[in-house]
């Protein structure tokens, strides 16, 4: 159902049903001003100031129940131990995120799903499964989600060896699409606007038969509409794929430079329903690594927008917009390819948000163990430098392999905290011998930002659930209940999704703003918000859906305020260049900023 | 199932595979999982799984431990008999990645002979290596105290503060370390990086300086001295080392872990390795390594292969041909030798043996699409053409983004004058890969220069070599859009785009286009023969 939108002073607020925000109960904290509490969906909280996790799971609860296939034969094929990605995304526009998970298969074509090591028993193949999110939210704010598979309804039929997702609305007509990536043939869903969606991949030309793995919707010419960087690993087959072994001499999985690496492409939407591959003429088809992690984001402040690509074992790429339909990687001397020591990582997710505060776009690298993961600091003008070890990020990834990660901002105190799925791709020795626990499980981690430059990490505050060990891969980040505070759903290979409802960040007061069109009604990816709160700091988010490891984001930027219960400007900076200003928005709300409804800042 | 019941059989019935998977051979006694200690204040060992190594390995563990264990029953033993067997049982295990129960037997090691610098000093690089960095620190501190002359510990220590950000007593630990040795290049390295960290570029300069000199193999330096320079502000010099940054890193020699490596047994990690060092460029050690796997297992083909690969590398095609060969003799079957000595062979000009492999090779695999693109280069290299043209075609087929074995099979095509099947090879290509430049630029040629007139399409040829033109802005692909109007009949706009491709041939100094440019101006300029004549020795395909 579309909602109808009505300008009320500067703003367009969008009225969400869902998204109670009058009827919060408006409670004094010792030691700030007044902070909203609401209750969690389905959650009940008799004492709002006791120690509560920071997260609590919630998927089987409220009918999320996908369990991801990877289809293992014992054979240690590369692709098994990858997969998979997830999104959030309203594609029924009804003012909540709905989730799509993308799923595995089998990679023998001699094997049947049934016929595994962990045989799928399910009726139908493995395939990706679209969740409508029916989220009830009552009069006195209490939330309660619930989620119904509709996937058969929809209309996606994503049986193909899945990694990632991106969603991005391609035709401008307001309904959020969806591109699968896979491992053999990519997949491009439109959304009708009716619940359903049509596979459109040989319409559009976006096809890849190659391994895919992310893909980002962003506008790099500027001409209004969404155009497609897709990234791929390498060419794994089952017939080329070689017996590796582990420094035990026992038998492992092999790591990504025993296979050739593949190009990444760059799709260019023509606004006819289909889209031009430009790779070549964009100049980004000479340099390219196995790729796995993609982000888009303006990384020079010049108003175009770049991307950034994480490439595993190989030195990664910041593409540089030319402005001219042309990029240019500049990675390495920005200081943005390899670490600090000159070694190129083993790149897999990857976000760029501004950390510190001085309006750049800063570069998160998750990696393997035994490296770390990587903060690249953006000092301005592209040009960066691995702060890693002064951010006390360093020693505490040292054990772990990273992959999904994403600038949030979990406690909304005005600065970007961050998230790491874990989950290893050797066999790890512990469990192997004691038979304790599964070979490449490892826990979640959650950094939160001191605003001094540095992170300290608080998992253990996180909850039980996300210090279970289990093999985190994608994750995907939104306020799934609408209550003001980001919430996380993790995708785990060879096992469950799980949901993760934020039980803390509206504590502290809130801002959330939907940036769409002006002619048209899609999320407006790539603008850039500048939020400036009285006698504090002017905090600097990003519309995106791209970022972190085979995953796609809650279009909305949700911007935490702290204590400050004002906000004095809003000035957007819209992807066609254009910046527009609103003064004393309403907060602890979702609002609509449309382009050209308010007056343009020269 | 409950979720977490459920991944627990999960994990079993992963484990349970790598058990049913393994091996029947066993050497010796079946083992039982736990040492158990024979006197107060030693722990137990906890035994690793043995039934997924190689066997030889496992009967060199199985030996260590019964040893290990004949040792704890004698009650004559002493604590320092006693900690050398723990020790070395730790070593062998460490020597495997096998971390924890070697930290178990270093722990007793350690326990056994406090004093013994060699026990404290492996328990801090295992914990290093698992990224227990702060544990590390204190067994390197520990092991500093033992052994203060002992320079890894002092250059480890200072990596590892360096990690923690301390970053005076990571400047301490490496100043320590040249005193003992002043071209300690590692140490020197560690300063600079401590500069770096800092912003002190200047001195991060001097220090990194000083490193390559010691050490001027480490191409990886180059990137550190890259962004020094950068933070001085000298862009020329910074970017002139990255240009010369590569991935061989910088490691202080460590005797200790070092000798490890003599503990390996068995082929599996000896090809491990030296592929590792072979990935990192490290032609010789990889050389070393896959030599000791011929070492462990004479009749190795994998380790053969690998050798005459890393030969090869290092100049040696003599030992490289010699390593391959036998490799053939000990396993007929094995694809990879006769691929990499073909490949080999095509280097060396032998054109006619290196078919011979070549075809050894895809007749064991005929999916081999690389050995038949360089059966097919070489056949055409040999005068065999039509066996050329139909191997590249082949590999077409097989892999149509091949775009390499396209334009070999387009020119083969015309040069047998069958025009039409090459135009029609290359516009499947473009329909399929249009952002192809070759394909799309030569497509472009054929459209507007085939000798067979009835498939010239002028209007098309120049709707493709404006696209290929703007796309690369290269002078041969600007001539081609003169061509095409050329073929349209538009003589003069295409003298027009002729003159300027000649202004920017020269300008670039590319003498020999400027000639050939001028011979087609002229013809251009000539309104009654404007068509080109069509020649595929003059395609704007670089070779």
């Amino acid at each position: 159902m579309i909602r109808s939108s009505s300008p009320v002073n500067e703003f367009v607020l969008r009225t969400l049903q869902k998204a109670v925000v009058c009827s919060c109960i408006a409670l004094g904290v010792a030691g700030s001003s007044s902070h909203l509490i609401q209750k969690k969906a389905g959650i009940e909280r008799s004492d709002p100031y006791s120690p509560v996790p920071i997260f609590a799971e919630v998927a089987d609860q409220f009918g999320l129940d996908f369990k991801h296939y990877n289809g293992t034969t014992g054979q240690f094929y590369l692709p098994e131990i990858m997969g998979s990605g997830a999104a959030l995304l309203d594609y029924d526009n009804d003012g909540d995120l709905d989730v799509f998970i993308v799923q595995g298969s089998v990679l023998d074509p001699k094997k049947e799903p049934g016929n595994t090591l962990f045989p799928w028993r399910d009726s139908g193949p493995p395939r990706g499964r679209l969740y409508r999110n029916d989220l009830v939210v009552g009069r006195d704010g209490s939330r309660k989600l619930k989620f119904t598979d509709v996937t058969e309804k929809s209309g996606i039929r994503a049986t193909g060896y899945g990694m990632g997702v991106a969603v991005g609305d391609i035709n401008n007509d307001g309904w959020p699409d969806i591109y699968i990536c896979n491992l053999g043939s990519n997949q491009m869903f439109l959304n009708n606007g009716d619940g359903t969606f049509s596979d459109v991949t040989q319409k559009t030309h976006t096809d890849d038969t190659r391994w895919s793995t992310s893909a980002a919707f962003f506008d790099y010419d500027r001409d209004g509409w969404l155009d497609l960087i897709l990234v791929n690993y390498v060419d794994f087959s089952v017939s080329n794929s070689p017996t590796c072994y582990a420094n035990t001499s026992a038998r492992d999985y092999c790591g990504p430079r025993a296979f050739r690496p593949v190009g990444n492409r760059l799709f260019h939407n023509k606004r006819d329903g289909t889209f031009e591959d430009v790779t070549v003429a964009a100049g980004i088809s000479k340099e390219f690594g196995r790729g796995l992690g993609v982000v888009a984001a303006d990384f020079n402040g010049d108003g175009w927008i770049d991307f950034y690509v994480a490439n595993d074992g190989d030195p990664n790429q910041l593409w540089i917009n030319q402005k001219n339909g042309t990029f240019k990687n500049e990675a390495l001397l920005a200081g943005a390819a390899v670490n600090r020591d000159g070694q190129a990582e083993a790149g897999m997710g990857v976000d760029a948000g501004d950390f510190d505060g001085n309006g750049t776009e800063d570069i998160f690298v998750t990696h393997l163990m035994e490296e770390t993961n990587t903060l690249y600091v953006n000092f301005g003008n592209g040009v960066f430098e691995d702060r890693t070890r002064e951010a006390n990020l360093a020693l505490p990834s040292a054990r772990f392999t990273g992959f999904g990660t994403l600038w949030f901002d979990y406690d909304n105190d005005g600065w970007l905290d961050l998230l790491v799925t874990n989950g290893a791709v050797r066999l790890l020795e512990d469990p192997t011998r004691n038979n304790d626990g599964n070979p490449l499980a490892q826990p979640n981690q959650l950094f939160h930002n001191t605003g001094k430059g540095s992170f300290i990490d608080v998992s253990k505050e996180a909850g039980q659930a996300f210090n279970q060990l289990l093999v985190g891969r994608g994750a995907t980040f939104g306020d799934i209940d609408n209550d003001g505070d980001t919430d996380v759903l993790i995708s785990n290979n060879n096992g469950p999704a799980r949901l993760f409802l934020n039980q803390v960040g509206n504590r502290n007061h809130w801002l959330g703003l939907r940036l769409v069109g002006d002619k048209v009604k899609r999320d407006m990816l790539g603008a850039r918000v500048e939020i400036r709160i009285p006698k504090e700091k002017t905090l600097w988010r990003r519309v995106r859906t791209d970022g972190g490891y085979c995953s796609s984001q809650d279009p909305r930027v949700l911007a935490g305020l702290g204590a400050s219960s004002g906000v004095e400007t809003v000035r957007v900076h819209w992807p066609s260049g254009k910046v527009e200003e609103w003064k004393d928005p309403p907060v602890d709300r979702y609002l609509t900023l449309k382009e050209g409804a308010s007056p343009e800042i020269k | 199932m409950n979720t977490c019941l459920q991944q627990l059989v999960l994990v079993l019935a992963f484990v349970g595979m790598l058990v049913i998977r393994g091996d029947s051979l066993h050497a010796g006694p079946a083992q039982s999982d736990v040492l158990p200690p024979p006197r107060s204040g030693l722990m137990p060992v906890h035994q690793p799984k043995l039934d997924e190594l190689e066997p030889s390995v496992r009967e060199q563990l199985i030996s260590f431990q019964n040893s290990l264990a004949a040792q704890t029953k004698d009650p004559a033993a002493t604590d320092l008999k006693l900690s050398e067997g723990y020790g070395l049982m730790g070593q062998v295990y460490q020597a495997y990645s096998l971390t924890s129960p070697a930290r178990e037997c270093y722990l007793n090691a350690h326990h056994l002979a406090p004093k013994d610098f060699r026990w404290v000093y492996l328990l801090g690089n295992l914990s290093q290596q698992e990224g227990r960095i702060e544990e590390a620190v204190s067994y390197y501190t520990l092991a500093r105290g033992l052994r203060p002359d002992y320079l890894a510990a002092l250059v480890n220590l200072g990596n590892l503060y360096l990690q923690q950000n301390r970053l005076d007593e990571s400047r301490s630990s490496f100043r320590e370390a040249l005193a003992l040795n002043a071209h300690c290049a590692a140490a020197r390295y560690g300063l600079g990086q401590v500069a770096l960290s800092t912003r002190n570029y200047a001195e991060a300069v001097e220090h990194l300086e000083q490193a390559l000199a010691d050490a001027p193999e480490a191409n990886r330096i180059h990137y550190a001295l890259g962004m020094a320079y950068r933070g001085l502000g000298n862009i020329e010099k910074a970017q002139s080392h990255l240009q010369q940054q590569g991935p061989v890193g910088i490691r202080v020699a460590d005797p200790l872990v070092d000798g490890l490596q003599e503990l390996i047994r068995g082929e599996r990690l000896h090809l491990v390795r030296g592929r590792m060092a072979f990935d990192a460029r490290r032609f010789l050690e990889a050389a070393d390594e896959f030599r000791k796997a011929i070492a462990a297992n004479p009749a190795s083909a994998a380790a053969r292969v690998n050798l005459g690969s890393a030969l090869a590398q290092t100049g040696d095609v003599k030992g490289a041909i010699e390593q391959y060969q036998q490799a053939i003799r000990i396993d007929p079957s094995s694809g990879s030798a006769h691929y990499d000595l073909g490949l080999l062979l095509a280097k060396q000009n032998q054109h006619n043996q290196a078919i011979v492999h070549l075809q050894s090779a895809l007749g064991l695999n005929p999916n081999d699409v690389e050995a038949r693109f360089v059966l097919a280069q070489e056949l055409l290299k040999a005068g065999r053409a039509e066996e050329s043209l139909a191997e590249f075609s082949r590999v077409v087929e097989s892999e149509p983004e091949n775009e390499e074995a396209l334009l070999e099979q387009v020119k083969l095509l015309f040069k047998k004058h069958e025009y039409k099947q090459a135009i029609q090879s290359l516009e499947k290509a473009n329909g399929r890969f249009p952002q192809k430049g070759q394909t799309a630029a030569l497509l472009a040629y054929l459209l507007a220069s085939s000798p067979q007139y009835d498939l010239r399409d002028g209007k098309r040829a120049l709707a493709l070599a404006k696209a290929v033109y703007q796309a690369t802005g290269l002078v041969n692909h600007g001539a081609l859009v003169a061509m095409a109007l050329a073929e349209l009949g538009r003589c003069g706009e295409a003298a027009e785009w002729q003159r300027r491709m000649i202004a920017a041939a020269e300008r670039e100094g590319t003498r020999d286009i400027v000639e050939k440019l001028k011979t087609d101006l002229r013809r251009y300029e000539n309104s009654q023969q404007c068509r080109p004549l069509g020649d595929i020795s003059t395609s704007p395909v670089r070779d």
